[in-house]
């Protein structure tokens, strides 16, 4: 299976300039961050379905099908907890089962996974040299915006090695399911310090690597691949100041709030 | 693996100059009680390919890092002496202004790869100093055809297997056009098919006139070198053609270097050469031995049956122990990965399981112990089905030690470290002290009890792992490439450490790339392909199966091959000497 999340495809979108790309996932984040209303994030979460069908993206919201379920059924239930407000509807100790709470807690819980689905949907179409690329165009300095790319490229990689450290702790008789909350966070000490002994190892062999391959030479690299702007671009660029506006206006105007549905 | 094309024609060499000149290079890294280099002083003609051997802290990745000025620019430590490459002395450079001159290739071939496709990475130094697109595009072609991955340049890096991302790596380094490139290890955690790739490269290379410095532990990969420098504690302790330094079998014992097996073999039958092949080997000993010939048909007809068995071979075997019936097994939505594998393993066993990376013998192993459960069959153990049995009730019968000992050690002592195990089953602390004793003991760490684990070298945090699981007292143990990135005085500890677990009556099952180490050590072989087992049975028959041996990238060893040009079938330098000896 493979552990990174690119599908390589020559759709529309994959074509677009890295630098729309970047911008598009800052409209995203803006769109979602603005409305808290279920109904109102929907239009943002119609765009991103459609781009995934798209693109093709299907296998990687597949792949995380689960996090997404988990994400928002727990959303939901912590902010039963500490949403108090509304017309109790069944009484549950500690929760506040409310059509309010609940209302909330969902527009939460789509909130956070709209948020990653749009991070599932830059990197299923965006190559981390794009990305590199996109955020030098967008006057981040070369070496953090190198630096932000590389680590979405690392994040598998550690998750790897902690599935195989899991899975060697376990075959010393470890059980991480043991304990209250508090203690299962404190089990996992034994998977924690080897992840982070092995990164510490692993970011240094790669530091040494990127300078022996001339990193920090040229604080403006060249660039391999010519990203030229296209009328396409020009389009997407639009259609997304428009979703932006779109978004800031319902919250505006107070449609994107949990008001309406009072 | 085919290679071809053209590589660059011109690399900036003056052919008068030399390529490399190390002056009284000695280097201390902070806080360390000795220095890892000591006045290590030599040059390199350009063209000219230096090998580089020694134990494990000898000092060799130190010297690499000082030719591209990692060290002292990226390590910290104090550093004396003059480094020139073509003339040019590197003070007052950084680590990036010397990647045109000097490309370097690491072990760790993931932590050198950046970009999402072959092109780019290709590209990615030359974007680095500041190259414009033509001239790219000009070397991004010859790059990939030096290093045979013509044809890739859309491929995913990380799709590409062991040797086409090392080899990738190196067509990296070619793109700037260095005229030195330094290879570190760069073949160690690859398969046989994996180094035969880029020792391939490395030779054409070095016919193309570029100056190489390989740093590598198997002297046979290491013979058409000019010249063979051998490191001890920071010193250069033999300098010259690999004739005369492999000649000195007792300096590169001494030096933790494993001597090439044919010279070893010539050497112990008094005959003064260092044959470069086994052909060589062959012409040296029938002139010495001109009977042998003689003997060849005679001896053919018995060429099965060990005359003189390996100590695995002598060991007893026991019933019955762990059995997989019929398994099968796909990781989801993709290719079956394991295809109706059967397999016994009796109690006292000794089994090498080898194929290519991705033939499923991982996967096998991690049937056995219980991280996967198979899709269909299942998996006995003593008698009871495995599917029945928590993880941890298997981890007590069967043990596995993962092939890279840092997965697991986490602890601030390597006593707290193997105690983890037996608390975790809540025995007592009498019982848990006792039993650290007896694997501290069996895995020689009795000394470094309260030594920080991150602190000990490679070779004994692996056995450290061993110890780890050892405590549970299981009766098989599994060990995944038990000796990768050993030097050879830890790889005969670590299986010295191996055997006598199976002398004391543990089934062992390693996974290996490495022929001397199922020669020496194995009793049977079980030859994984695409996940199907298509051989299972003695080493000396696995040794026999040439087209199975030659379409599984696995070779013999070559003191194996050469015994097998006298119709007889030895499977260590000792055994085929006792055998020419007692036709004398």
């Amino acid at each position: 299976m493979p552990i990174y999340l690119y599908i390589d495809r020559g759709t529309f979108v994959h074509r677009l300039h890295p630098t729309v790309k970047v911008f598009a996932l800052f409209i995203m984040f803006w769109s979602v961050y603005w409305v808290d209303n279920p109904l109102a994030l929907a239009p943002v979460g119609l765009v991103m379905l459609w781009i995934a069908q798209l693109t093709d993206s299907w296998p990687n919201f597949y792949r995380l099908r689960w996090f997404f379920a988990i994400l928002v059924f727990s959303t939901t239930i912590a902010w039963m907890v500490f949403y108090r407000r509304g017309a109790v509807l069944v009484n549950v100790p500690i929760f506040h089962v409310s059509r309010l709470s609940l209302i909330f807690g969902i527009g939460r819980g789509i909130k956070l996974a709209e948020l990653l689905a749009a991070s599932v949907l830059f990197l299923s179409t965006t190559k981390i040299e794009e990305f590199t690329y996109g955020l030098q165009r967008m006057r981040v300095p070369y070496r953090v915006g190198f630096a932000i790319s590389l680590s979405f490229r690392l994040v598998p990689l550690f998750i790897d090695s902690a599935v195989t450290i899991v899975d060697a702790q376990r075959l010393r008789g470890y059980d991480f399911n043991q304990g209250g909350p508090l203690e299962r966070v404190r089990r996992y000490v034994p998977v924690v310090i080897p992840v982070f002994m092995g990164a510490l190892r692993k970011a240094n062999n790669m530091a040494m690597a990127l300078e022996a391959r001339g990193f920090g030479f040229s604080h403006e690299p060249t660039t391999f691949i010519d990203y030229p702007v296209t009328v396409a671009d020009i389009l997407a660029f639009a259609f997304l100041i428009a979703l932006g506006t779109l978004s800031f206006m319902l919250y505006w105007t107070g449609l994107g709030g949990i008001g309406p549905l009072k | 693996m085919k290679i071809d094309g053209q590589i660059f024609s011109v690399f900036s060499v003056n052919p008068n100059q030399h390529a490399v000149s190390v002056q009284g290079v000695t280097f201390t890294y902070h806080g360390a009680e000795r220095p890892a280099l000591r006045a290590v002083s030599f040059v390199q003609s350009a063209g000219e390919m230096i090998g580089v051997m020694g134990a494990s802290g000898a000092g060799k990745s130190t010297l690499a890092k000082c030719l591209n000025r990692i060290i002292p620019e990226f390590e910290d430590g104090d550093f004396r002496g003059t480094v020139r490459i073509a003339g040019e002395p590197l003070e007052h450079l950084r680590v990036c202004d010397v990647a045109p001159k000097v490309g370097m290739v690491f072990q760790d071939f993931e932590s050198q790869l950046f970009s999402t496709n072959v092109a780019h990475e290709v590209a990615f130094a030359m974007e680095q100093v500041g190259m414009d697109r033509a001239e790219m595009d000009r070397r991004i072609i010859p790059a990939l055809e030096a290093v045979g991955l013509r044809g890739f340049d859309h491929r995913d890096p990380m799709s590409l297997s062991g040797g086409e991302k090392q080899r990738l790596a190196i067509a990296s380094v070619l793109a700037l056009r260095p005229s030195v490139i330094v290879l570190d290890e760069p073949t160690t955690d690859l398969d046989p098919e994996g180094r035969a790739e880029v020792f391939e490269l490395i030779a054409k290379l070095r016919a193309q006139g570029l100056s190489l410095i390989v740093i590598e532990h198997e002297s046979e990969e290491l013979r058409a070198a000019d010249r063979i420098m051998v490191l001890r504690e920071g010193e250069i302790a033999a300098d010259g053609p690999p004739s005369e330094v492999f000649a000195r079998t007792d300096l590169l014992m001494g030096c933790g270097v494993r001597p090439p097996g044919l010279g070893h073999a010539l050497k112990l039958l008094g005959i003064d050469a260092q044959p470069e092949s086994v052909a060589h080997a062959y012409d040296a000993i029938v002139r010495a031995y001109p009977h042998l010939t003689a003997t060849l048909v005679d001896n053919l007809a018995d060429s099965r049956a060990p005359e003189h068995p390996t100590i695995a071979e002598n060991a007893s075997i026991g019933s019955a122990f762990m059995a997989i019936e019929d398994v099968t097994f796909s990781y989801a939505d993709g290719p079956r990965v394991l295809d109706s594998i059967d397999l016994r393993v009796e109690a006292g066993d000794f089994i090498a399981i080898v194929g290519q990376n991705g033939s499923g013998k991982t996967t096998l192993a991690k049937q056995i112990v219980g991280l996967l459960q198979p899709a269909t069959g299942r998996v006995i153990i003593e008698g009871k089905d495995r599917a029945q049995m928590r993880p941890a009730e298997t981890a007590r019968e069967v043990a596995y030690v993962f092939q890279n000992p840092d997965h697991q050690i986490f602890a601030a002592t390597v006593q707290e470290e193997v105690a983890f195990g037996p608390r975790n089953f809540g025995l007592a602390d009498d019982e848990i002290r006792r039993r650290c004793d007896e694997a501290l003991e069996a895995v020689g760490l009795q000394n470094e009890r309260q030594s920080d684990p991150f602190l000990l070298s490679k070779g004994e945090r692996q056995r450290l792992a061993v110890a780890s699981v050892l405590v549970l007292r299981p009766r098989m143990l599994i060990l995944d490439e038990p000796t990768t990135g050993l030097d050879h005085r830890e790889q005969l500890r670590m299986m010295a450490l191996v055997r006598d677990l199976n002398r004391a009556g543990i089934a062992i099952v390693i996974i290996t790339h490495t022929p001397w180490l199922v020669a020496e050590y194995a009793r049977r072989v079980v030859l994984l392909r695409k996940g199907a087992k298509i051989f299972d049975g003695g080493v000396r028959e696995f040794f026999m199966q040439d087209e199975l041996l030659r379409s599984s990238s696995f070779r013999a060893p070559e003191i194996t091959e050469l015994s097998r040009r006298f119709g007889t079938l030895a499977l260590t330098t000792d055994e085929f000497v006792a055998w020419v000896k007692g036709r004398a």
